[in-house]
């Protein structure tokens, strides 16, 4: 491993030299990249917030100290730090610092919160003259997270205590200030993950020791106006983030610090320490169904299945190689079949988190369906499932999801019911007392390759039999969704014929019961047909007429003979949520550069027209010569070679047409119609970039990204191995990359090996690989004509990007993580070792975020073209993290399972819903290798699948053009899936989608701005003239059309489904609505004027 | 803290110790206290109230001077005139009268038209006879008057006012300076979009205001009633919190079945009874709504309402606008409630059903009834006005002559190519709801009455520690304001 990060490093190393060279050339904004290299944690703290030199010290105290206790004694050794004269202002700088490393290293140097979420730090006065510690809170807080965002609180306290400050003392207007706040931030804004009851906050407002304040996010006036110390009259959402999903959520966290830290005048949290709900008989553990993820229905997300509805999919334990940081696994023929479900979709789940981003596993079970002919059929393959897809008239049920344990354990949910299945029972009959360790049937090599044992029932029932384990569950059926009294007429009505080699049956209502058991079976002219296998299970496991009983299973196994198992004891419901993703970042309108050209260039930005009129004027900074004073757009004079500074901006003339044209020769272009530039400049400087760079860029058709580089965004999945078939490389090339062996040992020779994937390589989408191929021509191009030097990648085709590295970054994070590409996905997707989109900060349901080819980056980006707004630093590359460390990153990267199989345990303790936490023993999983070799290699997956892209690739929802088909597709899966409710589907979707949708565009529509087409300016309320103050025609923001956009399709739906009148009745009043406010009664009495 | 003590210090009242003990004393302290709380913000205390115990006694009072018919038993029917002549005319009503097609056009005649109506109100005050347009203005006149639409309303870094201004010309920036403290007080009340006159000196790019007018109401000439007027609102008939018991109790004493012999008498002299809005609860106008309707069908809602308002004698002219829960456009002015969700309110022979907002002549008392939804924006933009002071609203509204003057924020509201919510006529009369809060005052000689609620506090008012007065009823006995409460 060691090898492979100095190779990783080694190479980073080079780019940054080609960069360096680039860079010093003085053609950019400066003479060096500005992405600072970190290792590990502490470097990319002090390069993403600093202070200089901070690392050294981070380090040396984390030798014998957790994370958080590092963040404080960090906070009060720069807060402390001594002060000539105690100069005031210089104290608040370092309070500020103190405050943003502090949080800097609990968020482990990544996201923006350190940056973006505190706006400053201030010592202000109380009203009895005492001092005390403001901290202003922005909106970015957010990406703290809740516990980070409680601690900064909670560190600002320690801070205040070390530079000896009193504490806040708020007045009662000060405190009812908050109360409002949080009720407004609800009701206008957006709803708090916890709604705080007002005396909650009374209570936490008096007693939080530091004034938690912020500046104003949201136009929202407050009624407890024009307070003295508090600046703004709007809502501060970044304080009431902090306070509310902070202090007041993460009680019992800053509660447990505080007293670690001795910190005195907390212990009133522990009002907010709910003791766990314990209501005496503690044993029995009730785990209710939970529709909260069907309370919202969305237009053409489907709803697969209601919660825990019989039919939906059934809860598999396991993890795949592909599965695992919210990714889950269903039956690729499951997928096909519904359509709706690609390679990494989104789906909200009922359990055990809110959602999941879908990924082909074929080892676990696939969909049942009844054909219209009257066949129920298991759908075992994607071929199967793509040709009986039109003939489907119901799904019985979806097939499996697999859910590894550490999903249990990260949501610390309670274990469900495990379902009886294939690798559980191989487990039983192999550590089964009654069974021979000398192995007589050889099944030992079915432990891990259960799909391949091919069972008889007669083998089945004998097994069983002889040695006491349950019956195989190939031929265990949903026996626990029946009734006692279904099973019996079951029961008689199999006993009207004859098993020879089929059983054969008048057709007859029972047939039912045999779809509900999921007893595959055919309809012919003759009858119900009935395979020999499943008629010969089902006779013998229905041997004597069954006793009354509710426990349809219980009552069962009074007469099988052999052990039935609960096939399903947990259904998960499920809705589609998000599509996948994978596409180049454009920004709207998409700039080839970033050059500002105002209006010049049309509604297109086109630089060529602007430049049409030879000189624009436009806003824009430039740089001079501090000797001799010529001034230039570079970092070193073209005359004297000096280092420029950066001036003010200001509106300047500037000669476009020859700026372009000697940017054109400069790189030997000659001439291209379109190269978009920006309207203006949105940073600070205004130092706009190199026109040379968009002729580049437009020449290899690739866009530029708000801070000058280029990206491509995909749904982020998690891979722990591969094959080289797969990923489409050949084995010499991995070889070449350092895959010497499969993941058990085997010398690496064949393409269908597995291999264990290096944390930090990534198999990016077919597409992100095209254009990446146009990035490294552009980069190329770069390097070679406005650089001089050499050409650098030397792309042609995808396979060539294969070794070369990227930097992957997620929005509201800074620190951009280094990867290297090892292969290609079909899928539209990027697939990457947990760690890797863990050390970004994400998990895998559904989060989707950028890779650059990291040349670029080091190239082109630089801090100056950010915006200088709040906000502007996020999602942009300050610092590169080169090396994965799996104990600095997101420890929900921890919960990942790294097990061969389900210990036996697990399963037999989920019917008593145990807590992940108590069988952790016998678990093995991320946590438990920390800090040993193992944390990087040997992860192992209980449930192989043969393709990490198989089913479709695109989710039905993007294929389909219109809102109508959508819906319309939506509503038949809700008519062929068992488990769907088709009614509440229609209300769902009008409830909870079209209904609000179209109030909120009438209320819209009725209040709205005026925009310019011709200069984009919006006005609040159209000027008495009726145009823009340009001459340029004004339109309406909000049209007719997104009015009544679902009226149409609502009023369809309502006419033919019987839908609550409730809803009809709305829909009405609405139209009538729309109709008065767009059809005049002029008209109205004209056209009726026509009849009279 | 005390809750007592709390809820008073939250709105800026000190109270006294004697008063305190004598609260705490009560049955249920913390709902007098609010009672209380209501009582003093209506009476005009404003921050920093000292509530002594004396002034306890004169609040205590005013809640007895609300008569409560419904604790006296009736004494045998009322002399009600069998035969009425009507003297009803409605002099503006825009049902049926939308033109608007919703096109960008209709927008800006829709401003256009509201401009010129209150520019020509405004064109009338001898200041401002001589107003020019925005774009003829010079640099160093001295003397300048103009007349525009406020565009935009901020404050300077040196708490200075910046107003833009624009009329049909141009636009400019009018400074009100914070040393000229009456002006600087009087422009605290502006809002957006309204239309004012400003007399000042063009200095530079700006005009620093010397005076600002509105279009404002002249004194009026009290009229003689020889007859009675009940008003009511926000009845929200389909609601689990609709007082059921209290309406039924006011309609048995408008029939003169209820009450003391002068209630009875005030009743019998009752000829128009007039609603303003929400008269049931509707379906469907915020999330959650069905879980706290008793019913969910917006036919059987007014179904409802005519069986209740059926019940009120025949010979007494009902009057009703929509509010924002009935079934109409939600976009302001909003046409009449359609016949075909209120057939049977519609066969109810003594029923009006015109538009929110409309003006009816009642023999001869002009009537101006709005619902009161831009309340809402009022109270959120200018300092000082609140919920609880309608009145107070009303009367900045009717100086600035527009029903519902802010654009853009709550109210929604439909561009019509005239501006129907301005106030071209002033009223003797303008009656709203909305609010839940009673208000009333005699203002230049026009009646501003706020009718309340037949609706107990819900769960959204609860919150918002909104203390709606239920079942309270403003009469007007021939000219002279009457409470009278059905509890």
């Amino acid at each position: 491993m060691i090898d492979y990060f100095n190779e990783l490093e080694r190479e980073t190393e080079r780019l940054y030299e080609i960069a360096g060279k680039a860079r010093a050339k003085g053609l950019d904004v400066s003479t060096k990249p500005e992405i600072p290299l970190a290792k590990d944690l502490a470097e990319r703290v002090e390069g993403l917030v600093g202070p200089e030199g901070i690392a050294k010290r981070i380090k040396e105290l984390e030798r014998d100290r957790g994370r958080e206790e590092v963040a404080f004694q960090i906070a009060s050794e720069i807060a402390s730090q001594p002060v000539p004269d105690d100069d005031p202002a210089e104290r608040e700088r370092l309070a500020d610092q103190a405050l943003r490393t502090a949080l800097a290293i609990l968020t482990e140097g990544v996201v923006a919160a350190p940056l973006e979420g505190i706006a400053k730090v201030r010592i202000k006065e109380n009203f009895d003259r005492s001092r005390y510690l403001a901290v202003y809170f922005a909106g970015p807080i957010r990406s703290a997270g809740g516990t980070a965002a409680a601690l900064s609180v909670l560190i600002a306290d320690y801070i205040r205590l070390a530079i000896n400050l009193d504490r806040y003392k708020p007045i009662d207007r000060e405190i009812e200030r908050y109360v409002e706040e949080v009720e407004l931030y609800e009701s206008e804004v957006t709803n708090l993950q916890y709604s705080p009851k007002p005396d909650e906050v009374r209570l936490a407002a008096s007693n939080i020791p530091v004034e938690v304040t912020g500046e104003p996010t949201d136009k929202v006036e407050v009624s407890h106006r024009d307070l003295e110390r508090v600046e703004t009259n709007n809502i501060r959402g970044g304080a009431l983030l902090a306070m509310v999903e902070g202090v007041i959520q993460k009680a019992p966290k800053v509660l447990k610090y505080s007293r670690q830290l001795k910190l005195e005048g907390w212990d009133w949290l522990e009002k907010f320490s709910k003791a766990p709900k314990k209501d005496g008989g503690e044993d029995k553990v009730v785990v209710k169904a939970d529709s909260k993820y069907v309370e919202d229905i969305i237009g053409g997300r489907p709803v697969l299945a209601y919660p825990s509805r019989k039919g939906a999919f059934r809860l598999r334990y396991g993890r795949s190689r592909n599965t695992g940081l919210a990714a889950m696994g269903v039956h690729p023929a499951t997928m096909e079949l519904l359509e709706f479900l690609a390679v990494g979709t989104q789906m909200k789940i009922e359990r055990p988190g809110k959602g999941n981003c879908v990924v082909p596993v074929d080892t676990i079970e696939g969909p049942i369906v009844k054909l219209r002919n009257g066949d129920v059929i298991r759908v075992e393959d994607v071929e199967t499932a793509r040709r009986v897809r039109s003939d489907v008239e119901e799904i019985l049920f979806l097939g499996d999801m697999l859910v590894a344990f550490g999903e249990f354990l990260r949501n610390n949910h309670v274990l469900m019911p495990a379902g009886w299945c294939e690798e559980w029972w191989i487990q039983t009959l192999l550590s089964s007392d009654n069974y021979p360790e000398s192995d007589p049937l050889k099944l030992a090599r079915h432990r891990y390759n259960w799909n391949d044992l091919r069972l008889g029932a007669e083998e089945a029932f004998r097994i069983s039999e002889e040695y006491g384990v349950p019956l195989h569950p190939r031929y265990t059926y949903f026996y626990h969704d029946v009734t006692v009294e279904e099973l019996n007429r079951l029961r008689e009505w199999l006993k009207t014929g004859r098993l020879d080699d089929e059983l054969v049956l008048d057709l007859k209502p029972e047939k039912r019961i045999l779809e509900i058991l999921g007893v595959p079976h055919r309809q012919g002219e003759s009858g119900v047909i009935i395979g020999y296998n499943d008629a010969f299970a089902l006779l013998n496991t229905l041997r004597e007429p069954l006793e009354d009983s509710d426990d349809t299973l219980e009552a069962l196994n009074r007469v099988s003979g052999v052990r039935i198992m609960k096939k399903a004891p947990t259904y998960i419901g499920t809705r589609v949520g998000r599509p996948e993703k994978t596409k180049e970042r454009k920004m709207r309108p998409a700039p080839h550069v970033l050059f500002p050209i105002g209006k010049y260039g049309g509604s297109r930005r086109n630089i060529p027209d602007a430049a049409k009129r030879g000189s624009i004027v436009v806003e824009v900074g430039r740089a001079t010569c501090p000797s001799c004073r010529v001034s230039s757009m570079q970092s070193i004079c073209p005359s004297c070679g000096s280092r420029t500074v950066i001036g003010e901006p200001g509106k300047r003339k500037i000669n476009l047409a020859s700026l372009l044209k000697r940017a054109g020769e400069n790189v030997s272009v000659r001439k291209m119609d379109e190269i978009k530039g920006v309207e203006g400049m949105i940073s600070a400087d205004k130092f706009p970039e190199p026109l040379e760079k968009g002729i580049l860029r437009a020449k290899n058709d690739v866009y530029t990204f708000k801070d000058a580089t280029i990206r491509h965004d995909s749904t982020d999945l998690p891979l722990t191995h591969f094959t080289p078939r797969e990923v489409g490389v050949p084995v010499s090339k991995l070889r070449e990359l350092g895959y010497t062996h499969d993941y058990q040992g085997e010398e690496l020779e064949r393409e269908d090996q597995i291999l264990e994937l290096k944390v930090q390589d990534v198999v990016i989408s077919e597409n992100c690989a095209d254009y990446l191929v146009r990035v490294a021509g552009f980069v190329d191009d770069l390097l070679e004509r406005f650089y001089g030097l050499e050409r650098f990648y030397n792309v042609k085709t995808r396979d060539d990007l294969v070794g070369h590295l990227i930097a992957g970054l997620a929005p509201h994070t800074s620190a951009a993580v280094l990867g290297r590409i090892i292969g290609f996905t079909e899928a539209s997707a990027c697939y990457a070792h947990p760690y890797f989109h863990s050390a970004k900060r994400r998990n895998c349901d559904s989060d989707e975020d950028s890779v650059m080819l990291l040349l670029d980056a080091l190239l082109n980006f630089s801090k100056s073209y950010l915006p200088s707004t709040r906000g502007g630093s996020m999602d942009a590359p300050l610092v590169l993290s080169t090396r994965i460390d799996p104990e600095e990153i997101d420890d929900e990267s921890h919960n990942i399972d790294a097990m061969d199989m389900i210990p036996l345990e697990v399963y037999e303790r989920s019917f008593e819903h145990a807590k992940p936490t108590d069988v952790l023993d016998v678990i093995d999983n991320v946590e438990k290798r920390l800090g040993k070799p193992e944390q990087y290699s040997g992860l192992m997956f209980s449930h192989n699948t043969s393709s990490i892209h198989a089913g479709p690739k695109v989710c039905l929802y993007k294929l389909l053009p219109t809102m109508k088909e959508k819906v319309e597709s939506q509503i038949s899966l809700a008519e062929k899936i068992r488990a769907v409710d088709q009614r509440a589907v229609v209300e769902g979707v009008l409830m909870s989608h079209f209904l609000p949708d179209m109030m909120g565009n009438i209320r819209a529509f009725s209040r709205q701005k005026v925009r310019c087409t011709k200069c984009n300016r919006k006005y609040r309320r159209i000027p008495l003239g009726g145009e823009c103050r340009c001459g340029g025609n004004l339109v309406l923001t909000v049209s007719k059309g997104s009015v009544i956009k679902y009226l149409e399709i609502s009023k369809n739906l309502a006419s033919r489904y019987p839908i609550d009148p409730y809803l009809m009745q709305r829909i009405e009043i609405l139209e009538y609505g729309v109709n008065s406010l767009f059809e005049s009664d002029r008209s109205k009495q004209s056209s009726l004027d026509v009849f009279l | 803290m005390n809750e007592i003590i709390g809820k008073f210090a939250r709105e800026g009242i000190l109270i006294e110790d004697n008063a305190y003990f004598r609260l705490k004393e009560m049955d249920d302290p913390a709902t007098a206290s609010s009672e209380i709380i209501v009582k003093i913000k209506k009476n005009g205390g404003g921050k920093f109230t000292l509530l002594t115990s004396e002034m306890l006694d004169d609040l205590f009072e005013l809640t007895e001077e609300i008569d409560n018919p419904a604790e006296i038993k009736a004494r045998g029917p009322i002399n009600v005139p069998r035969e009425r002549e009507f003297d009803f005319r409605v002099i503006t009503d825009t049902s049926k009268r939308s033109y608007t097609s919703g096109e960008i056009g209709d927008m800006i005649s829709y401003f256009n038209s509201r401009f010129s109506c209150l520019r020509d109100l405004l064109k009338r005050r001898p200041e401002l006879k001589s107003h020019v347009p925005i774009a003829d203005l010079r640099g160093g006149d001295d003397a300048v008057s103009i007349i525009g639409i406020i565009n935009e309303i901020r404050t300077t870094k040196n708490n200075h006012r910046m107003l833009e201004l624009e009329d049909d010309t141009g636009e400019i920036t009018v400074v009100v300076h914070n040393e000229n403290h009456k002006l600087f007080e009087k422009s605290e009340k502006l809002v957006r979009d309204e239309v004012i006159g400003v007399q000042g000196a063009k200095k530079g790019r700006f005009v620093v205001a010397s005076e600002i007018f509105h279009p404002g109401v002249p004194r009026i000439q009290e009229k003689e009633m020889d007859f009675s007027v009940a008003f009511i609102s926000d009845v929200h008939i389909g609601s689990q919190t609709f007082l059921e018991d209290a309406f039924t109790k006011f309609v048995k004493w408008i029939n003169g079945d209820f009450g003391t012999e002068d209630q009875m008498n005030i009743a019998a002299d009752i000829k128009y009874l007039v609603v303003a809005g929400d008269i049931v609860d509707g379906i469907g106008i915020y999330p959650g709504q069905e879980k706290e309707l008793i019913i969910r069908d917006i036919n059987e809602q007014y179904e409802e309402a005519a069986r209740l308002f059926g019940e009120i004698r025949d010979d007494i002219k009902i009057v009703m606008i929509p509010g924002n829960h009935d079934a109409s456009r939600i976009a302001e002015p909003q046409p009449a409630i359609p016949e075909e969700y209120a057939k049977p309110l519609y066969s109810l022979k003594n029923v009006e059903f015109l538009s929110n907002p409309s003006m009816v002549s009642l023999d001869g008392i002009k009537t101006l009834i709005y619902h009161g939804r831009s309340f809402d924006d009022m109270a959120m933009s200018v300092n000082g006005l609140s919920h609880e002071r309608s009145d107070l609203i009303m009367e900045e509204l009717l100086e600035k002559r527009h029903l519902a003057p802010i654009y853009g924020e709550r109210t929604p509201l439909a561009s019509e190519i005239e501006d129907h919510l301005v106030i071209d006529d002033v009223p003797h009369i303008l009656h709203t709801g909305h609010v839940h809060i009673n208000a009333y005052k005699k203002y230049k000689g026009i009646h501003l009455i706020n009718s309340g609620t037949f609706q107990s506090q819900t769960e959204f008012q609860k919150i918002y520690n909104i203390v709606p007065t239920c079942g309270q009823v403003p009469v007007l006995n021939r000219g002279v304001m009457k409470l009278l409460e059905f509890n």
